[in-house]
């Protein structure tokens, strides 16, 4: 079942077109990368997800209902956070979530708190303001605010950005936790591409606007060739760059290692031309394609 | 309209106000400094006055009943500017609350607020010059009532302006209203206004309200027809208030305004 189904939105601002004509859909507990370069209309496709924005033209249903007809109810599900998104600076914690909890509809509303507060281990700056926290710990309390509602949806701007690898971590296993348990949908933003490749099911690749791809992250990686041949050469290293001046490979050099960007298919008469050449290796590793590989060639595409 | 959403806000509004001095300041502080430079003047003037003229009791009763004006819109521009400076909208408005509902709590929290600076103002009034509000007597009710409609009418035209051109217009939160003093005869009748300034004076609900306390004090009954017409114009006002406050939200979420805010 489709939790979110988006039907041709364009979202122009005069004569720009910020958002072209797209359509997608999010399944019920799925988790949806939106990957695309600064500008490419990924934020003004989340704000008319969040109905702050008003699309141009086309539709967006939650669960089955019109976002415009049914803002309410359907924003009661849903949560957001982002890591460039500010609450008041001189309220505490306790304060921000408190009055934040009031705007949706909560049962146990003390209960839930307290336990918001155990699960993004809030407790020692329950009682301090927002400017006295560190980036990071700004950023968990956004998610803890993204969580106070028990949301069927949730978007999330790069909810990890500036927080330790520790906490980024547990953070994801959090996120994969949550869908696991109650079946959480999620749209995801993130520059980091190996989070978007273990947390997503699935992503849209989005630049000018439109949509260039939407797959999983590995058939995404997968329509990329090109694989990473590292090579520690301890002799003939000299040998290996003509080499690959010669044929065009494009490579880089770090001391004695050697970066070859190359096809697959090729993977095998480069060895044997790099041996031929009396070129001594004694380290090798090969890098299949990643989905960074396929942003920044798909950039580079359009 | 859901009362737990109206109460968000406002709670996040009381928090404002028991954390922050300058919100402290700004219902009892600056009530208190006017009350005394003027109060202060008013007595030093009744000594050239005739006896008949009681002009502390018009001034200090002037000071209190401007000042419902002055905190009803306040509360709302200054309470919406708070959402603006703290980037607070997006929280705010990707959660189910609704616009009206957003604007309920300004005006929820500015009735509770302004009673609490109201009777600290009267109090004082009393203490230091033994004047009473109640003197106006059941006309206090459709006073206070009118009063604040212009404050309410001034603070959506501004949150409006607000709205659409953000923090560049943020000085009208304290001084639009003050636009309309000098045209409301607070401390003096608008007979003495040129005849220029009379006829905006005789569009301004304010100064219905002002010369009929006046009216009061030395008849001891206000013309009907000057609440009437307060009234009338205060409904049309507030109307296209309100008007141009939703026009203004309307074009906040085409322009993607509240990521910025």
């Amino acid at each position: 079942m489709s939790i979110i189904q988006v039907q041709n939105i364009t979202k122009k601002f005069g004569k720009f077109t910020a958002v072209d004509n797209i359509s997608f859909s999010l399944k019920e507990g799925e988790i949806l990368g939106f990957l695309g370069p600064n500008g490419a209309g990924k934020t003004t496709t989340i704000q008319m997800l969040l109905g702050v924005l008003t699309p141009t033209s086309g539709s967006i249903h939650y669960f089955g209902e019109d976002l415009k007809k049914h803002r309410e109810e359907i924003l009661d599900q849903v949560n957001f956070s982002s890591t460039y998104t500010n609450l008041p600076w001189d309220l505490s914690v306790k304060e921000n979530l408190t009055f934040i909890s009031y705007l949706y509809t909560i049962g146990n509303r003390k209960e839930r708190l307290k336990r918001i507060a155990e699960l993004f281990r809030l407790g020692n700056i329950w009682n301090k303001t927002m400017n006295e926290l560190s980036a990071g710990q700004l950023t968990r309390v956004n998610l803890a605010k993204a969580f106070l509602n028990f949301p069927k949806v949730l978007l999330l701007d790069e909810p990890t950005a500036s927080l330790d690898p520790e906490v980024a971590i547990y953070i994801r296993e959090f996120l994969l936790n949550e869908r696991k348990k109650f079946n959480v949908s999620m749209i995801f933003t993130s520059h980091n591409m190996s989070e978007v490749e273990d947390v997503c099911d699935r992503v849209i690749f989005i630049n000018h606007g439109k949509i260039i791809a939407a797959d999983t992250p590995e058939n995404l990686a997968k329509t990329i060739e090109i694989s990473h041949v590292e090579l520690f050469i301890k002799d003939g290293l000299k040998r290996a760059v003509q080499y690959c001046k010669g044929k065009g490979f494009s490579y880089r050099l770090d001391e004695r290692y050697i970066t070859v960007d190359i096809h697959e298919r090729e993977i095998p008469d480069f060895l044997r031309d790099i041996m031929e050449l009396g070129a001594d290796y004694t380290e090798i590793s090969i890098d299949k394609p990643t989905l960074e590989d396929y942003f920044i060639q798909s950039v580079k595409k359009t | 309209m859901k009362l737990h959403r109206i109460y968000s806000n406002g709670l996040k509004l009381w928090y404002i106000f028991i954390r922050r001095w300058e919100r402290m300041s700004d219902a009892f502080y600056w009530p208190a400094m006017d009350l005394l430079i003027w109060g202060l003047t008013s007595s030093y003037l009744r000594r050239y006055t005739p006896a008949s003229v009681n002009v502390v009791v018009m001034i200090v009763s002037g000071i209190i009943l401007w000042l419902v004006i002055w905190r009803a819109q306040y509360e709302i521009t200054v309470n919406l500017l708070e959402d603006v400076w703290n980037k607070n909208l997006i929280n705010l408005f990707v959660s189910p609350l609704k616009f009206s509902e957003w604007m309920a709590s300004f005006i929820l929290f500015g009735i509770l607020k302004g009673i609490i600076s109201l009777s600290f103002t009267c109090a004082l009034a009393y203490l230091l010059y033994k004047v009473n509000i109640f003197i106006y007597g059941f006309y206090l009710i459709p006073f206070g009532v009118l009063l604040t409609m212009v404050g309410w009418g001034v603070g959506f035209f501004v949150a409006g302006l607000i709205l659409q051109y953000g923090t560049r217009v943020q000085t009208l939160a304290w001084s639009m209203v003050a636009v309309i003093s000098p045209f409301s005869g607070i401390y003096y009748p608008i007979s003495i206004l040129p005849a220029w300034a009379q006829k905006i004076a005789s569009v301004l609900p304010s100064s219905y309200i002002f010369e009929g306390a006046r009216e009061v004090l030395s008849k001891g009954y206000v013309d009907p027809n000057k609440l009437i017409i307060s009234f009338a114009l205060n409904c049309l006002y507030l109307v296209l208030a309100i008007l141009f406050l939703k026009h203004s939200f309307r074009k906040v979420l085409d322009k993607g305004l509240i990521k910025v805010y």
